[in-house]
């Protein structure tokens, strides 16, 4: 079942021309790996899916619904969870306050942002989820962000993605400063979102990643898709090459025909 | 055991290295001059401490969303004149004057930020620009002349600036709007869902907009705080004195600004400290008090001042980085 269809997105910053035409369907408990060399547009395209900007042309559909998002917590509230590239979250704030940034358990829900921030239940949820994540043993809920390593940051932003049980979740460029183990946690992660039935929007520059967790492949290049393949029909060659642009048209070909 | 690591970080908070300077401060000022703890003396600097420490108190939650005003001190001084001035025109009754006062500060702070967060200029220069508007809108009203405040008796005078004894003691109303409005700022940075809100806006903006936190709207209310605060307290300064001057409060941004970062307040943005703004509010206070008292010659006041705040800034600085290492 279809959960989210693009429909002939752009974008442009000025004279940049960052997205020309995008369109493409992610289907319900499917990985799909947007690739593409640096600049190619795959972080303006899912910027435009989670509400940081809004596109200049162009539909989103969210389970065939047609719907606009303005804003980020317009895409939160659809069920569209986005861990940026450009680390989200804040440093000199703790796990805890950082899993629940804009979704805080409060009491006295009335008074609105004044309302008092329900802490014994924001501390056991953070306890629970990192339990949950697998990285309890080594995190304190209360630790600030900023004493944390660039991949416990990384399992920090994801398990927030899980946490809110997203139809739609999209990792731009996840593995990045990653070591092993926790490149292997985010992929074992990809994975467990698949079978929990969620959709996964995975960017990366990392191929072999791509074959590992993905079901279906989509390259940019200048901001257009230029290729879309089910990971079982390609191999990492051929994949290569479309990155790069080496005898694009015969690949171009290629997919047309399927 | 947890209880060993909550004192271990108490130790190590930036409000804690504070205290121990005010304390020592306080200690030494005390041995170099017995009267420096007399009542008449206490009394004194009480009276000066909350007009200052309410715009600390705005101060710190505006730092800590990561921007600044400079334009507080002006907006201290053209608060109570341009209330006065209504009064004096006899068009309106002192209640009206000062929530037109009030009135007129909220359209200075939501000016203020609306230029840094729609335009996205930086907060010092939108400030500065204000700061001269601010102060020359003073003194053009004015003619630079200062004006005779209200000092009918009255419910106004009595809320801002009544006072009372405790034994020997005498204290302002000042110093329970500056409690209260203490325990207020308390509340909100650190227990409410804004607090998160301010320190997530001012640690990674980006972060805190990607999870839905209106920063944009979250920092103009500072700015607008931050200013109402600024007029509330050239009010009750004017009071207290029977006089609104064109050109009181010249100067205070600085002073104010030095008080939340001595704090711990970090002037980056996202670790704010109302606790730290308070001693360091009581401690920019005793210094100006207590070199007076140790007799200071009156024109070197302010080499004084800037050493020992540049002095308490380093010590602060190496106090912090120490207890980082352990
Ligand atoms: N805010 C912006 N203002 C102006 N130009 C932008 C902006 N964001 C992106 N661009 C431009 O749009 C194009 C696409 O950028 P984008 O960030 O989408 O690339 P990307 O595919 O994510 O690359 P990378 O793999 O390096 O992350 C680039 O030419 C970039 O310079
Ligand atoms: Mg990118």
């Amino acid at each position: 079942m279809e959960v989210l269809r693009l429909q002939n997105l752009q974008k442009s910053f000025g004279s940049v021309r960052a997205l020309k035409s995008a369109s493409f369907t992610l289907n319900e408990g499917e990985v799909v790996a947007l690739l593409g060399d640096n600049g190619a547009g795959k972080s303006t395209l899912i910027k435009a899916i989670s509400g940081v900007f809004p596109v200049d042309r162009g539909e989103i559909y969210v389970r065939s619904q047609k719907v606009s998002i303005r804003s980020t917590r317009d895409a939160m509230d659809l069920g569209i969870e986005t861990i940026h590239q450009d680390t989200s979250l804040a440093p000199d704030l703790s796990i805890a306050r950082n899993l629940f940034l804009g979704r805080e358990p409060v009491n006295l829900k009335w008074l609105g942002v004044f309302a008092p921030l329900d802490l014994a239940k924001l501390r056991d949820a953070a306890s629970a989820l990192l339990k949950r994540v697998g990285i309890s043993k080594k995190l304190d809920a209360d630790a600030l962000v900023s004493t944390l390593s660039g991949g416990e940051r990384q399992s920090i932003a994801i398990s927030r993605a899980m946490q809110f049980a997203a139809k739609v979740i999209i990792l731009d460029e996840p593995t990045n400063n990653l070591g092993v183990e926790e490149t292997h946690g985010v992929l074992r992660f990809v994975k467990e979102v698949r079978a929990a039935g969620h959709s996964v929007l995975l960017i990366t520059h990392n191929i072999h990643h791509v074959f590992q967790v993905a079901d279906r492949i989509i390259v940019m290049r200048r901001g257009e898709i230029v290729a879309e393949q089910t990971v079982a029909d390609t191999d990492l060659l051929t994949v290569e090459s479309i990155i790069t642009g080496a005898d694009m048209s015969a690949l171009l070909k290629e997919t047309r025909a399927k | 055991m947890p209880g060993v690591k909550r004192r271990s970080s108490l130790i190590r908070s930036p409000q804690f290295s504070s205290l121990v300077i005010l304390v020592v401060l306080l200690a030494a000022f005390a041995i170099a001059d017995a009267n420096f703890l007399s009542p008449l003396n206490i009394s004194n600097m009480m009276a000066f401490l909350p007009e200052l420490g309410i715009i600390a108190l705005g101060m710190t939650l505006l730092l800590t969303g990561g921007e600044f005003d400079l334009s507080v001190g002006a907006v201290f001084g053209l608060a109570p004149v341009v209330v006065m001035l209504l009064v004096q025109s006899g068009q309106v009754d002192i209640g009206v004057a000062l929530l037109a006062g009030l009135l007129l500060c909220v359209a200075i702070g939501a000016i203020n930020g609306l230029i840094v967060t729609k335009i996205g200029i930086s907060s010092f220069l939108v400030t500065l620009s204000m700061l001269l508007v601010v102060r020359g809108a003073a003194l053009y009203i004015t003619q630079g002349f200062p004006l005779k405040s209200w000092d009918q008796p009255g419910f106004f005078v009595t809320l801002l600036a009544g006072s009372f004894n405790i034994g020997s003691f005498r204290f302002y109303t000042s110093l329970w709007w500056f409690v209260g409005l203490s325990l207020l700022a308390i509340y909100v940075l650190h227990y409410a869902k804004l607090g998160n809100w301010i320190s997530a806006v001012g640690s990674n903006r980006n972060a805190a907009v990607a999870r839905g936190v209106p920063a944009d709207a979250v920092k103009i209310w500072l700015f607008i705080l931050t200013s109402v605060l600024a007029g509330l307290a050239g009010m009750i300064s004017a009071f207290r004195i029977s006089a609104a001057s064109p050109v009181a409060g010249t100067g205070y941004e600085l002073e104010v600004i030095a008080m939340v970062v001595v704090g711990g307040t970090a002037l980056t943005g996202g670790r704010g400290t109302i606790l730290g703004t308070i001693v360091g509010a009581l401690m920019l206070r005793s210094i100006r008090n207590g070199i007076v008292l140790i007799g200071v010659p009156g024109l070197a006041y302010n080499i004084f001042v800037g050493v020992i705040i540049l002095a308490m800034l380093i010590l602060h600085a190496l106090l912090q980085k120490n207890a980082a290492r352990s």
